[in-house]
């Protein structure tokens, strides 16, 4: 049996699995309900309405998937050590590697089909307020999507090397919170070069660890439209990295 | 012409394993099992008896990769456990399996079929078979979540049975199980080992090892303390029951 089969058979699995939980139903209905919400908040922002309901649905569709993704990367491998469903898989002939890769691609399948439905969601009321469509709206999602996949990459990572969602959900906050103000990082680094450049070494070291995530930031460039290549590029080398990583580290368990 | 030589479904030689556990700096090492030595005949129904801690979880995990010997070699079907072709060949049926509560049985052993390397026509003829195996044709189309523990139970022995393996690893397969449900899973497991299969079980059902197992290995303390076959506890006035405790007692 090939591979690429193996994935995609563990991959609908998880697909099939999530959709039918309640977590990512409650994440459709709070993300229909906060975006009807945001109507109001159009109404006090005048003559910026339009804006203020366009920047409040992409923030939202992005935190929810975001959350859907953390949890989801956290807790997926571990809650099926914890309740050894993993036994029925791993002692058939499917390796460690291409369960991890397919439970991460289902992550990320159920993910960007709660990003789409919400997005539904949010068009409709977007042309109701007279916008224009706009090709930047699906490239902001997909730049979310982009975010999304390094950080539950690196989430999956992280609770499997230390066996603790709490530990990769609080570790994932901090590197997605430090993910934003990588430019200002390095702008650190070169400011620290010259005379205090000690501070500079694990200022670079972090600059390594830490994802770009300004850079996938798309809806923070509508005013100066940027190409989908590098972002695109740079998010599939990132998370492969830290899937490969998270991969050799379940390898090495033992059940 | 002489007898034909066939590969044993399952061999342990002198394995060891140790478990390693570390906290805050300190390492504390446990005994799983220790020069652990046994062969299974193709075709036999094996038994693995024991007190709590005695090793047959583990070895069992160990025939199935789940766990790395620290010494010692296994070989399961002729190869390495890891390897696909007796991963593909041999069915698993833990202690208390537990199933993803939103499939069906049907869609849990079409996923598990798929698993291992089943599709199409062939695929749906033997989870409909597998289903019929265990009874449990009317509830196929009910969440698994729904399921009282002994119709799960079932659907652990129809995921380990679904693409036919040579080789069948049950780790207690009748805990909590009523009187009934213990007869229909020995009549399935007995009418499978009629069949040609290997079945390496454990129980602390003494009972139920008597009626299905040609040989018997007693576990204390990680090692084979004794091997039993069928006649020897056929004759034995105190059956099975009385071999158990007489070796397990022993100074």
């Amino acid at each position: 049996m090939s591979g690429f089969r193996t994935i995609g058979i563990v991959a609908w699995n998880t697909f099939q699995d999530n959709l039918r939980s309640r977590y990512y139903l409650l994440c459709l209905v709070f993300g229909g309900v906060v975006l009807y919400v945001s109507l109001l908040l159009g109404l006090l922002a005048a003559d910026q309405e339009v804006r203020v309901v366009l920047d409040f649905g992409l923030s939202l569709i992005e935190l929810l998937g975001l959350a859907a993704a953390v949890y989801g990367a956290a807790t997926i491998v571990l809650r099926e050590m914890e309740t050894k469903t993993i036994y029925l898989i791993l002692t058939r002939p499917v390796s460690r590697s291409q369960y991890l890769v397919g439970r991460f691609a289902g992550l990320m399948l159920s993910t960007a089909a709660v990003m789409a439905a919400m997005a539904a969601l949010h068009l409709p009321i977007l042309f109701w307020k007279g916008w224009a469509w706009s090709w930047l709206y699906p490239a902001s999602i997909a730049g979310s999507f982009l975010k999304l996949l390094i950080t539950a990459a690196l989430t999956m990572f992280l609770a499997l090397a230390s066996s603790s969602i709490l530990t990769a959900l609080v570790i994932t906050m901090i590197l997605w919170t430090l993910g934003h103000f990588l430019p200002e990082i390095r702008f650190m680094i070169r400011w620290n070069a010259g005379a205090q450049g000690a501070i500079s070494v694990p200022l670079t070291a972090l600059s390594y660890v830490v994802p770009d995530l300004q850079l996938l930031n798309l809806r923070d460039m509508w005013e100066r439209p940027a190409g989908m290549v590098r972002p695109v590029a740079y998010a599939l080398a990132y998370a492969g990295v830290w899937v490969a990583l998270a991969a050799a580290r379940l390898r090495r368990k033992e059940f | 012409m002489g007898e034909a030589v066939t590969t044993p479904a399952l061999v342990f030689e002198k394995v060891r394993k140790t478990y390693e556990y570390s906290h805050l700096g300190k390492t504390t090492y446990t005994r799983g099992v220790e020069d652990l030595s046994l062969s299974v005949a193709s075709g036999e129904a094996f038994g693995l008896l024991g007190l709590n801690g005695s090793g047959k979880t583990t070895t069992f995990k160990l025939a199935l990769g789940l766990l790395r010997p620290t010494s010692g070699r296994i070989s399961v079907l002729g190869g390495p456990p890891l390897d696909a072709a007796a991963q593909a060949a041999t069915g698993y049926l833990p202690e208390l399996p537990y199933f993803y509560p939103f499939l069906t049985p049907r869609e849990a052993l079409r996923f598990y079929g798929r698993l291992s390397g089943l599709s199409g026509a062939a695929l749906e003829a033997r989870i409909e078979k597998a289903l019929a195996d265990v009874k449990l044709l009317d509830r196929a189309d009910r969440k698994i979540g729904q399921l009282s523990k002994g119709l799960t139970q079932r659907v652990g022995l129809a995921q380990a049975i679904l693409h036919e393996p040579k080789l069948l690893i049950l780790d207690e397969p009748v805990s909590g199980l009523d009187p009934l449900a213990i007869k229909d899973f020995r009549d399935t497991l007995q009418r499978l080992n009629a069949a040609g299969q290997t079945i390496v079980i454990s129980s602390h059902s003494i009972v139920e090892l008597e009626k299905l197992c040609h040989r018997v290995a007693i576990l204390r303390d990680g090692r084979v303390a004794a091997l039993y076959e069928q006649a020897q506890w056929a004759k034995n006035e105190g059956g099975l029951e009385g071999l158990f405790v007489e070796t397990v007692t022993a100074a």
